[in-house]
């Protein structure tokens, strides 16, 4: 199996402050995976840097080949990001959000309308295609959001704690998306919700103060601590047990 | 290529406000109206005449620009407060995309502005037995260009340095200071003085001065103002277009 992501030495300085401390990662082509951390572990500033909205301090990493350092313009080309918070146009319609980002990413217009049919089946959001961005639930905007970062058809995709404050069905809801997506793109997830990690992942790195301290299937992550569940062996990890 | 389509949002998240059809448009032909109400009731022997509609019509266009200014802000501001705008970071558009984006659909909409403003005008003027040259008008939304650059580049500059709160406020007190200050309200060159000479300093009294010079057709006068306001409407354009590109590369440093 090729690597979609390669990551060496990635490092990130805030003045006397390091964000993230020499990660060195790989991520399998089609494959999900999470980066789990407490607050301030540093995950958002390594999905930052591998998308070029954050320049590492040194290291580099490698985004189907492209280096995030020299070849940003062809990283962005083929990646995209569903950040944190839900980013969409407020008084752009559903239909006109995906149709703005399809173009963004240089389809014509033929292509991005073909492509806004694609997702809004695929997402199902045909109920509410002409109704604008700021009328929706948070689980639909959030829904939105993912299906903007996917529109472009990106071989990575990066997603920053997708279901941060949504309800328990909104939240099923997108990890069937997210499985649907599975072996299609490669994707990374940034979670602080361990059911996610562990019901989507193929591959799960915990970090802890800017360090990737431990990396592997869920099943190698419990058996290195010992623990029977994921959120047990993460604990044992950001407590630096192992 | 990308420019144009980020504008189009642009245009299109403006023009979605009521807020900005109640300022922009609402707002300026209102005041229009009163003035020209208010300039009947003024007795010859006064010697006011800027509230004549050939002077009052160029005056009250500027006064819609500093809207224009407010909405470009707001825009900006609201963007760059949202995770909207790194999202596109993200994406494969450059700075100068980005400020096109930001910046055309506000010309168009200022063209727009001035479009009603100047039909109110003659439809008023008309009523009051004054007729406007149609070339006067034209060369006079012309000469308004370089205001309305002006009053877009402080809206793209206040928005870059200061929070989606801030931001406005101070365009509030811009749009204070080019009204009193700009001689949309009241006569600078009858005033004199030292607050003539800080009106003069101020780009506003120069833009304003030029389109009301431009409608009446005094053209050898023209030329002076007009290139004073080119001048403030470059370099405070310029300036906030390099905080812009600044304060992008800082964002994602």
């Amino acid at each position: 199996m090729n690597s979609a992501i390669v990551v060496k030495n990635l490092r990130k300085e805030f003045g006397n402050k390091i964000a993230v401390k020499d990660s060195t990662f790989e991520v399998e082509e089609g494959s999900l995976f999470s980066l789990l951390g407490v607050n301030g572990a540093g995950k958002t500033t390594t999905i930052r840097m591998l998308t070029g909205l954050s320049k590492p301090s040194s290291g580099d990493a490698y985004i189907c080949g492209h280096s995030i350092v020299t070849e940003l313009d062809e990283v962005k080309a083929i990646s995209n990001i569903s950040t944190q918070e839900t980013a969409v146009a407020p008084n752009l319609t559903v239909e006109e959000n995906l149709l703005f980002m399809a173009r963004i990413y240089g389809m014509s217009k033929q292509e991005a309308k073909e492509k806004v049919e694609q997702i809004i089946k695929q997402f199902s959001l045909e109920e509410i295609r002409r109704s604008k961005a700021k009328t929706l639930s948070g689980g639909w905007q959030r829904r939105l959001s993912i299906a903007m970062a996917l529109i472009s058809e990106p071989k990575v995709l990066f997603l920053d704690e997708p279901t941060l404050g949504l309800d328990v069905l909104a939240r099923k809801g997108l990890w069937n998306i997210i499985r649907d997506l599975k072996e299609k793109v490669t994707i990374v997830l940034t979670t602080h919700y361990m059911e996610e990690a562990e019901s989507l992942s193929d591959q799960v790195a915990v970090m802890v103060d800017g360090e990737v301290k431990a990396c592997g299937t869920v099943a190698q992550l419990k058996e290195l601590t010992e623990k029977d569940t994921l959120e047990a062996a993460f604990i044992a990890i950001a407590e630096g047990e192992v | 290529m990308n420019s144009v389509v980020f504008g189009k949002r642009t245009f299109t998240e403006i023009v979605r406000d009521p807020l900005s059809y109640i300022f922009c448009l609402g707002f300026p032909l209102l005041m229009l109206i009163l003035m020209s109400i208010i300039n009947q009731s003024i007795p010859n022997e006064a010697n006011m005449d800027i509230f004549q509609i050939q002077n009052l019509a160029p005056g009250i266009a500027v006064f819609g620009l500093t809207f224009v200014m407010l909405f470009t802000c707001l825009q900006v501001s609201k963007d760059r407060s949202t995770a909207f705008l790194i999202r596109l970071y993200a994406a494969p558009i450059k700075s100068r995309e980005f400020i096109i984006g930001y910046t055309y659909p506000v010309v168009i909409i200022a063209i727009l502005q001035s479009i009603f403003t100047f039909l109110a005008a003659v439809i008023i003027g008309g009523i009051h037995g004054y007729s406007f040259s149609i070339l006067n008008i034209i060369l006079c939304m012309l000469v308004l260009i370089p205001s309305a650059l002006l009053f877009i580049g402080f809206g793209l500059f206040f928005a870059t340095l200061l929070n989606e709160k801030a931001a406005p406020g101070i365009c509030s007190i811009i749009i204070t200071a080019s009204c009193m200050l700009g001689g949309i309200w009241m006569d600078v060159d009858g005033i004199g003085g030292a607050l003539a000479k800080v009106c003069k300093v101020l780009p506003f009294y120069h833009g304003v001065t030029a389109a009301r010079m431009a409608l009446r057709g005094d053209y050898s006068d023209l030329l002076k103002p007009f290139i004073i306001i080119v001048v403030y409407a470059v370099v405070i354009y310029l300036l906030a277009v390099l905080i812009f590109k600044k304060k992008m590369q800082s964002d994602v440093s």
